[in-house]
């Protein structure tokens, strides 16, 4: 299956892991990526807020190139990505006129025009769907039965009107997924909260105290690791988790990984693919479980 | 039909909390509120809850259904007991509990008040000269917000909320975009800066759960994102929400992709920035903070930084920028409840309450 690649500014720049992750996993799975070199950044959100015209605009002519490549299908990596595209496509697909404007403007700055014929779709729900029993063959290696807390974070599941894969409440697509790598999917009520990423900065006291609410779950619940299908969560989770160890005292030193890497790990893929040494958080203890005797 | 129903009940005086199970008859038209009534008539006349309408108008039934907040006179009872599913029912979430399922809304009135809830329309006296006429392209920007019941399910579940009790929360905000977009209001540049505040717009994480539990359709997310994009345009943007969000306009327009590196000291400002040297070392070890030099620019960038051009004399900018959308999102189908045979998309799976342990569902059933 030929699929366009949106992947989005983090996994260019600080979580380049996601990326060649997903790029070596894409083949094993039957997916064929066809990268775009012309679109820019969907806004994550803050140019939604600060000049929502534009951001239409800027999702647009991501959709625009990801048509022009022939693919109906635009696959994202991330969750921000994946509500600024399809809130986008929403909006465009159902208002004629608010279409022809905007593919327009897009013609008269020499882009391709967009007609709406694309459907977004993140990683995460490809393998949970279309490719569930392909990833079952690829995940040959397992987990060993590793104990992995999922994490959904927040807009890959609402406003479920817009993203409708799953119950947002209770959602399955992650477990399925660490069910069939041979992971053993722990539950826990925070796994589809709000890692506090979009404030991390603005108000990082806030966002703090929405971070600790996961990790401190999933290590209660006895998780050897965490799981998330979006690279800014991963950023909250990994790298903002010192600060919590910091403000608390507590060690939590809890592994994150991006989903990429956690199919990439079952799958046996490279170091060089994986590249742990990019994370925050050590990965050896879960690496040494997993090399250990089963 | 037979329906069973478990309720956590709180008592204020002993402190205890408990969770009760209750069976009742109840026709099949019933609501959770017909039931809760069945329950109190019948079975317990102790139990607190508030109503008032039973038509889902006047808010005073919010309340958690299975860890949802939802107004309790509009879910039926009937495809619940066809599945078999006993609901778990409590008191809505960020807010005190008085007694059972009623809960303190004493801080949510605060909040709406002190949006200053009424339309300041700059003058005193009547002007000589008979009405005034809006048309209804001026009131589309607000026909969402004005149509909030105030029953606080959004603020149940606000992420932000539990972090900062003195966040003003959703509902409160969609109350402050309902004057600031109203066209007899003469007192928006006001309300924004108040709206700024510490504890205002920019407080909100994106969470999405104001939006998704809203029973009216308001979208409060969406009123504070249209709050923002007001602010913006006014000039006001000392918080650093406001300049975060810049920061992604400037980066759009000049590389196409965000400049990560300056994010921080353009947000934060260069002191602060600074003091958060250690914190940025740690990330640079492990190739998180990509060097700002050479730019990382998208090919065909000029086309972004034109259309931003083009579209300045386009007569859309600020919250009319969000407004333009509006009738298309409000066409979707909830594809969720649209799609019952596939067993994961259904909204019956176990509950997670407050207080009581999540159950791990057995995957193997899922698709
Ligand atoms: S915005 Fe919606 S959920 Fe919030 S108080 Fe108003 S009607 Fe209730
Ligand atoms: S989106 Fe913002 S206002 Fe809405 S529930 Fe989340 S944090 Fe609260
Ligand atoms: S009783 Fe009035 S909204 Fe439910």
């Amino acid at each position: 299956m030929r699929v366009a690649y949106y992947k989005g500014c983090l996994a260019s720049l600080s979580a380049k892991e996601l990326d060649t992750s997903t790029q070596a996993l894409a083949p094993m799975l039957g997916l064929e990526l066809e990268e775009l070199d012309a679109v820019t950044c969907c806004g994550a959100g803050d140019i939604h807020e600060a000049e929502p015209d534009y951001y239409l605009h800027l999702n647009a002519r991501i959709l625009a190139y990801a048509q022009a490549t022939g693919a109906d299908t635009l696959m994202t990596i991330c969750n921000v990505c994946t509500l600024n595209l399809r809130q986008a496509n929403h909006m465009l697909q159902n208002d004629a006129a608010l279409l022809a404007r905007v593919s327009e403007n897009l013609e008269k700055v020499g882009a391709p025009p967009y007609s709406g014929g694309v459907e977004v779709r993140h990683f995460l729900w490809m393998v949970a769907d279309d490719f569930y029993d392909q990833l079952k063959l690829v995940a040959h290696k397992g987990l060993k039965g590793l104990k992995v807390a999922p994490f959904y974070g927040c807009q890959i599941l609402r406003p479920s009107k817009l993203m409708g894969f799953e119950d947002p409440d209770r959602p399955w697509s992650l477990e399925a997924i660490i069910d069939a790598c041979g992971g053993e999917a722990i539950d826990y009520p925070a796994k589809i909260k709000c890692c506090g990423f979009p404030i991390i900065q603005a108000r990082e006291e806030t966002a703090l105290g929405e971070l600790i609410q996961p990790i401190e779950q999933a290590m209660e619940a006895g998780a050897d690791a965490m799981v998330t299908p979006c690279p800014l969560c991963h950023l909250s989770l990994d790298a903002w988790q010192q600060k919590l160890e910091a403000s608390t005292g507590k060690a939590f030193r809890m592994p994150i990984l991006h989903l990429s890497q956690l199919i990439g790990v079952a799958a046996g893929l490279e170091k060089s693919e994986l590249r742990f040494r990019r994370h925050v958080v050590s990965m050896e203890p879960v690496l040494a479980k997993l090399e250990g005797p089963s | 039909m037979d329906v069973a129903l478990k309720i956590w009940r709180y008592d204020p005086e002993s402190g205890e909390r408990a969770l009760k199970r209750y069976e009742v008859e109840a026709p099949e038209w019933a609501c959770l509120l017909d039931v809760l009534d069945i329950v109190k008539d019948q079975v317990d006349g102790t139990l607190a809850y508030r109503k008032s309408c039973r038509m889902m108008i006047c808010g005073s039934c919010g309340m958690r259904m299975d860890g949802r907040a939802i107004l309790a006179c509009k879910e039926r009872m009937k495809p619940i007991v066809d599945r078999g599913h006993v609901p778990v029912i409590s008191a809505m979430g960020n807010m005190p509990i008085v007694k059972d399922l009623a809960v303190d809304m004493g801080p949510f009135w605060q909040k709406i008040r002190a949006m200053k809830p009424w339309i300041e329309p700059g003058y005193e006296e009547y002007p000589e000269g008979g009405e005034f006429r809006h048309s209804q392209e001026q009131m589309n920007p607000i026909h969402k917000e004005a149509l909030c019941i105030m029953c606080g399910c959004c603020v149940s579940e606000c992420n932000s909320m539990e972090a900062d009790p003195d966040f003003l929360g959703p509902a409160a905000l969609a109350k402050g975009f309902r004057f600031v977009g109203d066209p007899r209001d003469q007192a928006k540049v006001e309300r924004l800066e108040l709206y700024n505040s510490e504890h205002g717009i920019w407080d909100c994480t994106r969470c999405y759960f104001c939006n998704e539990r809203c029973p009216k359709g308001v979208d409060p997310r969406d009123a504070i994102a249209k709050l923002g994009a007001e602010s913006i345009k006014e000039g006001i943007d000392r918080d650093m929400g406001a300049k975060h969000a810049k920061w992604f306009v400037r980066s759009a327009v000049t590389t196409g992709w965000l400049r990560e590196t300056e994010l921080v000291p353009k947000t934060q400002g260069l002191v602060s920035a600074i003091k958060e040297t250690k914190f940025a070392l740690s990330l640079a070890k492990r190739g998180k903070v990509p060097p700002p030099f050479p730019p990382h620019v998208a090919d065909k960038q000029h086309e972004a930084r034109m259309l931003r051009d083009l579209i300045a004399t386009q007569g859309r900018d600020g919250a009319l920028g969000h407004v333009q959308g509006e009738r298309a999102l409000s066409r979707i189908e909830h594809a969720v409840m649209a799609d019952p045979d596939h067993a994961g998309r259904r909204r019956d799976a176990p509950e997670i309450t407050p207080g009581e342990a999540p159950v791990n569902r057995d995957i193997g059933e899922q698709p």
